[in-house]
């Protein structure tokens, strides 16, 4: 695996061994994913072609590959943002093909996404963005205002909480998509491409923050084709290459 | 959840403020229209109800026939049209009611009783059907068998029936312009609602703001058509009043309905489009 072209810190605290393969899903299971024969295809062409995969409760992994290999739709499958064409998407012990739509949002509830296009509310300034989805997550108005102060103080932006997301630049608006995420504390935290728009340094403190979250218990799944990402954090690495894992193991190895 | 949907609904309508008091308006008027059409309606109703009153017909008779005779024809009639009630006229009615019936045999009333002849007064809600009766050997002639008052009950009643159509009419394109309203707000704010959805927002907490959104001015909406019909029929009745005619009412009932019409159309169109949206969002 080719190196970046520049070095980043190790964090060697946030690491979680690979999962046991043959574990039973369900409610009471500690895998927090769980594949079976997955695959989606679009128009007839396959995106994904029978992917098996478990992620235990508290386990940090990377899922990288090439553009076009199927990390963003398989991420997009596990916060039901897609059906599959075949096969079971298993998250926090419910099958999502068969989760009755009501349920859907008490499941996404558990999941903190870090959209790789942010998804901020653009008539909303930082702060409303982050107390909004706190908001909705049953948060009391006050506390979801502290919450989100304390989560974008730790990101750098406490300082932009006023501004709107089309004033900011890029690399501003994907930590405000972080910050959104974080804030709720999900068990689950799904990243697609989350250090695409940030410098060397807010990459590493989103690593950091990241591997804290972790330690915490929260299971992190982060899709990036960012090596020296990669390189910098020994953690369970996921290889996709059309549309299947090539590779599921520790990397570093 | 109450609380989201009141504050975010607010801010919906502060960022369209403009666009929200059109909405109100566009609202008030036709639901003020339709309790303007609606208190007419009332109003016409007692004139209306004429177009079902029975009239009365004269019919003259025969003077060669003799008093069995008559008998005989009046209760053969009477079993052939059980819905008429016939009367015989007396002899000493008989003048006042054959100058009312037929004004033109002034010659022969002048003439003296003996040589007038006898007539019968048929009571019908069907004048016109006494026609029938007409080149019968034993019948001389059929007075005037048109009502004023049914025709001015048929007209009312038509006129009301107008009205009541224009107020659907008009009611029914209230409720298309909040649903357009909403149509045009959903697809505004379609980015933020599949952010929504994913960042996991139930449908209540989605709906909410948007429903808060069109009933306020749907409210306000309410207000100004019961304040615009009411100086309407107020009008109305000072014109009516000036003709003689009874005052249009403005019941209660009325500007209740309006109120209510205001506030519930808006938002059941809004449920409606807020449901085939989520369900067209579900589909893909």
């Amino acid at each position: 695996m080719p190196r970046g072209d520049f070095e980043r810190p190790r964090h060697r605290h946030c690491r979680r061994l690979p999962t046991q393969q043959g574990a039973t899903p369900g409610p009471a299971s500690p895998l927090v994913i769980r594949l079976r024969n997955l695959s989606k295809e679009y128009e007839r062409r396959k995106i994904l072609r029978g992917i098996d995969l478990q992620v235990d409760a508290g386990e940090f992994v990377f899922l990288t590959g090439p553009s076009g290999a199927g990390k963003t739709t398989l991420l997009r499958l596990l916060y039901a943002a897609e059906s599959p064409s075949a096969g079971e998407v298993w998250v926090a012990g419910r099958r999502l093909d068969e989760l009755p739509r009501a349920q859907l949002p008490l499941l996404r509830r558990k999941i903190g996404v870090i959209f790789q296009d942010f998804k901020l509310l653009r008539r909303k300034n930082v702060l409303e963005n982050i107390t909004f989805a706190l908001r909705i997550h049953g948060v009391a108005p006050r506390e979801a205002q502290r919450r989100a102060l304390q989560v974008l103080k730790r990101l750098g932006l406490h300082h932009r909480q006023t501004a709107l997301p089309d004033a900011l630049s890029g690399g501003e608006q994907q930590r405000v998509a972080i910050a959104r995420a974080l804030a709720y504390q999900p068990r689950l935290i799904l990243a697609d491409e989350p250090t695409g728009n940030l410098d060397a340094d807010l990459a590493s403190e989103l690593l950091s923050l990241l591997c804290d979250i972790n330690y915490q218990g929260a299971t992190v799944l982060v899709a990036t084709h960012d090596h020296a990402l990669l390189e910098s954090l020994p953690a369970r690495t996921l290889v996709l290459h059309h549309g299947q894992i090539h590779y599921d193991g520790m990397w570093p190895p | 959840m109450i609380r989201h949907a009141l504050a975010e609904g607010w801010l919906l309508l502060r960022q369209r403020g403009a666009v929200s008091v059109v909405l109100a308006l566009a609202l008030a008027v036709p639901i003020s229209l339709a309790g303007v059409g609606l208190s007419l309606h009332r109003w016409l109703g007692p004139v209306a109800a004429m177009s079902g009153q029975a009239s009365v017909v004269a019919v003259l008779l025969h003077p060669r026939l003799d008093g069995e005779q008559r008998s005989n024809w009046i209760s053969e009639e009477a079993k052939a049209h059980p819905e008429w009630v016939i009367t015989e006229i007396s002899r000493e009615d008989l003048v006042e009611r054959l100058e009312r019936w037929f004004p033109y045999l002034e010659e022969l009333v002048a003439g003296g009783d003996a040589s007038l002849p006898p007539l019968v007064e048929i009571e019908t809600t069907e004048p016109a059907g006494v026609a029938v009766l007409e080149g019968r050997s034993e019948v001389l002639a059929v007075g005037p068998r048109s009502s004023v008052q049914q025709l001015l009950g048929r007209v009312a009643r038509g006129l009301a029936w107008v009205l009541a159509a224009m107020s659907g009419v008009l009611l029914t394109a209230a409720v298309l312009l909040a649903s357009v309203w909403v149509h045009l707000e959903l697809y505004r704010h379609a980015d933020e609602i599949s952010i929504m959805r994913l960042v996991g927002a139930t449908e209540p907490t989605i709906r909410g703001p948007f429903l808060v959104a069109v009933a306020i001015p749907g409210a306000v909406a309410g207000g100004l058509s019961i304040v615009g019909s009411i100086v309407t029929v107020a009008g109305l009745s000072r014109l009516s009043t000036t003709l003689g005619l009874p005052a249009v009412p403005s019941g209660f009932e009325i500007l209740a309905l309006q109120a209510g019409a205001g506030l519930l159309l808006p938002l059941v169109a809004a449920a409606i489009t807020l449901a085939r949206h989520a369900a067209d969002e579900i589909a893909e």
